[in-house]
């Protein structure tokens, strides 16, 4: 299986074992952090953008680059800083002078690729964070009075430190809510660490074989859409949906109908990266982290008692465990 | 797999689901219901219950029917099925499958045949237990053991409850027969409400009210003695509702323009009566008091009277200590017994002793044995309303009156003596007895209606009794 059969992209088990692969090709370049790259491989697979979270040097550039090369994607590099315009990531209009005389010309920012690393994202200012606004939830670039459609497969991955908060602008929860996943880059164990130290300090770097392109990829997304989901499944997620709404001390705010979409496309994804075709409640409790996690707004109650909303997350999912 | 033989295995587990659901159930609830038959049991023991096996049983026998009707409720679906059967391990396949059974396209026809391929190699992953953990199904079983070992403890409440349910039976009882009587008054007086005065209508429904005061007291009657008490006014009533029956019989046939059935159905009426009076009381005061309203209807035979008298006598001494004691009183009175014997007409006196009353003849014989009974019994027994009388005599100097007849006794105290239609006075004269006995009905009847205060009853009747 080293190229993609393009004959087979209609064909579930066949996709669903490709994704597997490339999963695998990932990781060889990855050390460790196998749950982040399995999760950002659901967003992409579902056309949902990621925020990554973590200190810096945990390899998230690495995580995209690696993914850009094994799925054959083009990769841009945004590092976003106070002074970064808008401009500078749509592109703008430009004179060009040539024997006809002067014209507009749209400059294509670093927008324009299919894979964009906006690296501190929090660094700029919200302005050109808007600008990824609607690159991110409709795909096009809006420059003066012209749209611009992006390439397909579009995919944003944002980081931002956690720690380092002078001089930035957390995102507000309108932008929040348009990442897919927020995923919380840990610091590696000393195994990971050494493997990543032997990896990156070695004398050869390890090949990762392009496995994917975007056709493929998108063919992808389409079959994870038609996955059937049981209605007690269905039922469930929409449960969790909701009581992030209950009464809750720790919950100021709740979770918005994105998450819900969200949830049953990343359980779908996931279940098909299990190779299995239909959703399972421990699927639905797999993805219930990530994508709720920057969706609900805790309360002063759970900053002060230093509940985090991976915990409130958790009780929510054990009270509205399905009773069979 | 066919999907008919997935369904197929689906309903299989489905009815097994069902099954155990039931045991379950019907585990907890013989739990539940020996719980409250143990607390049945236990309350019991502080208040009288007389039912309280049959409380029991019904808790036990609606538990069950709770279960029953609960896993009838709540027993599972298909889907509910396929649920269970994917907590097994299955990862919601069955479900999906089961509910896109019949959906077209790649996706659901690939789930379907994942799911059924995993069912069909992993089939024997799927346990589920048909009878509930051993924990689940001890206790009950203990339970009920202890629930039966409880039932089984003696108890003087459950001895009190005894009592009680048979107070309230032989009370009911008797609200049934006057219930009866009630009726047969009420039909005779409508039918001959045109042939009978006022007085005797009046008559006649006081007799109702009465025995509706009766039934009132039998509907309230909680204690043996509120049921002897019920009884002997009852049967008081009787006896003067059968007099007064008679009478009015005796009046409607000597009245030209009544049918002689009327008098007969009246007749009849306080003949029932009559005779309900000598069934009504359960105790032996009240047989003894029977005997001695017989004796005064019926006192021109002596010897039948008598007759009678022993057997109530005797009855009175096996069934009731009260009449046990009654007649040792009555034993007790050897002086009045021993008179009896000095003199004819000493119905009174005859009362006072059996074995006394055994020396005079029959008639005697039969007062002395009521006597053992109770010796009011005896006093209106024996005492003649119209034939014989006990008469006090003249103390010294009027002895040698010529209007008296019968012996001087030395001029020394009082002396009995018996005289058949012997008046010795000129002018009105009421006999002893008789003003006792106008004084006891009065009583009586004063006690059936409720004129005087509660408890005070046995007082009066004491009182009388002590004659």
């Amino acid at each position: 299986m080293s190229e993609l059969d393009r004959n087979r992209l209609q064909d579930p088990a066949y996709m669903s074992q490709w994704i597997v692969d490339c999963e695998r090709e990932i990781r060889k370049g990855m050390i460790g952090q196998g749950e982040i790259i399995r999760q950002v491989m659901l967003a992409m697979l579902t056309g949902g953008n990621v925020l990554l979270e973590g200190m810096p040097g945990l390899g998230k550039t690495r995580l995209v680059s690696t993914i850009g090369r094994v799925f054959d994607l083009s990769f841009k590099r945004i590092q976003f800083t106070p002074d970064l315009m808008p401009s500078d990531v749509t592109g703008t209009n430009i004179i060009i002078k040539n024997e006809n005389g002067s014209s507009f010309s749209f400059e294509r920012g670093p927008i324009f690729a299919n894979l964009i690393l906006a690296d501190e994202i929090n660094r700029a200012t919200p302005k050109t964070q808007s600008a990824l606004l609607e690159a991110m939830q409709e795909h096009t670039v809006t420059v003066g009075n012209d749209s611009h459609v992006l390439r397909e497969p579009f995919f944003v991955l944002a980081t931002q430190n956690p720690i380092e908060n002078e001089g930035t602008y957390p995102l507000p929860e309108a932008q929040l809510d348009r990442f897919m996943f927020k995923i919380l880059v840990r610091f590696p164990s000393k195994e990971e660490l050494k493997g990543i130290v032997y990896l990156t300090e070695g004398s050869e770097a390890p090949y990762i074989e392009k496995k994917m392109n975007g056709e493929g990829l998108l063919a992808a997304r389409a079959l994870i859409n038609r996955i059937p989901i049981a209605d007690a499944v269905m039922d469930y997620i929409l449960d969790i949906v909701m009581e992030t709404h209950a009464s809750n001390p720790y919950i100021r705010e709740g979770a918005s109908p994105r998450a819900a979409q969200a949830l049953i496309r990343a359980a779908r994804a996931e279940a098909f990266m299990e190779g299995r075709f239909n959703v399972s409640f421990q699927d639905v409790e797999w993805a219930a982290y990530p994508v709720l996690r920057h969706r609900i707004l805790p309360s002063f109650d759970a900053i002060s008692q230093g509940v985090s909303e991976d915990d409130i997350i958790r009780g929510i999912l054990s009270t509205k465990k399905p009773q069979i | 797999m066919e999907q008919r033989e997935f369904i197929d295995i689906i309903r299989s587990y489905r009815r097994r689901l069902n099954l155990a659901g039931f045991l379950n159930r019907l585990m907890f609830a013989l739990s539940i219901g020996a719980g409250v038959g143990i607390v049945f049991q236990l309350l019991s023991f502080v208040m009288p219950i007389y039912y309280v096996n049959h409380y029991t049983v019904i808790a036990l026998i609606l538990a069950v029917a709770a279960a029953a009707f609960v896993s009838l409720v709540r027993r599972s679906t298909m889907k509910q099925t396929a649920l269970v059967m994917d907590s097994f391990g299955f990862q919601e396949r069955i479900i999906t499958a089961y509910e896109n059974i019949r959906e077209n396209g790649i996706l659901p026809a690939l789930q379907r045949n994942d799911a059924m391929e995993r069912l069909k190699r992993q089939s024997d992953r799927i346990r589920i237990p048909l009878w509930p953990n051993l924990k689940k199904m001890a206790l009950p079983f203990v339970l009920l053991a202890v629930m039966i070992g409880i039932s089984f403890i003696p108890s003087r409440m459950k001895e009190q409850a005894k009592e009680l349910h048979q107070i309230q039976k032989e009370a009911r009882e008797k609200e049934e027969e006057i219930e009866e009587v009630l009726d047969k008054l009420e039909e005779l007086a409508e039918l001959e409400k045109d042939t009978l005065t006022p007085e005797q209508i009046a008559q006649m429904q006081e007799m109702v009210e009465s025995l509706q005061a009766s039934m009132s007291e039998y509907q309230q009657a909680a204690s043996a003695e509120a049921l002897q008490s019920a009884g002997e006014k009852l049967n008081y009533k009787y006896v003067d509702m059968s007099s007064k029956m008679s009478a009015l019989a005796k009046s409607m046939q000597e009245g030209a323009s009544v049918s002689p059935m009327s008098a007969e159905s009246m007749q009849a009426m306080a003949d029932k009566l009559k005779e309900m009076s000598g069934n009504t009381s359960p105790e032996g005061g009240s047989l003894a008091s029977n005997e001695g309203q017989n004796g005064q209807d019926n006192n021109s035979d002596g010897q039948g009277n008598g007759q009678s008298g022993q057997n109530n006598g005797q009855n009175s001494q096996g069934n009731d200590q009260n009449g046990q004691s009654n007649g040792q009183n009555g034993q007790g009175s050897d002086q009045g017994g021993q008179n009896g014997q000095g003199s004819d007409q000493s119905g009174q006196n005859g009362q006072g002793s059996g074995q006394d009353g055994q020396g005079n003849g029959q008639g005697d014989q039969g007062s002395g044995q009521n006597g053992q009974g109770d010796s009011y019994g005896n006093g209106r027994g024996t005492g003649s309303v119209n034939y014989a009388h006990d008469y006090v005599s003249i103390p010294n100097d009027i002895a040698d009156s010529d209007n008296l007849t019968g012996n001087s006794v030395d001029h020394n105290n009082s002396e009995y003596f018996r005289a058949q239609n012997g008046l010795s006075w000129e002018g009105t004269h009421i006999p002893y007895d008789e003003v006792i006995e106008s004084y006891e009905k009065n009583a009586y009847e004063g006690i059936a209606s409720g004129k005087y205060p509660s408890g005070m009853e046995n007082v009066i009747k004491e009182y009388f009794s002590s004659f």
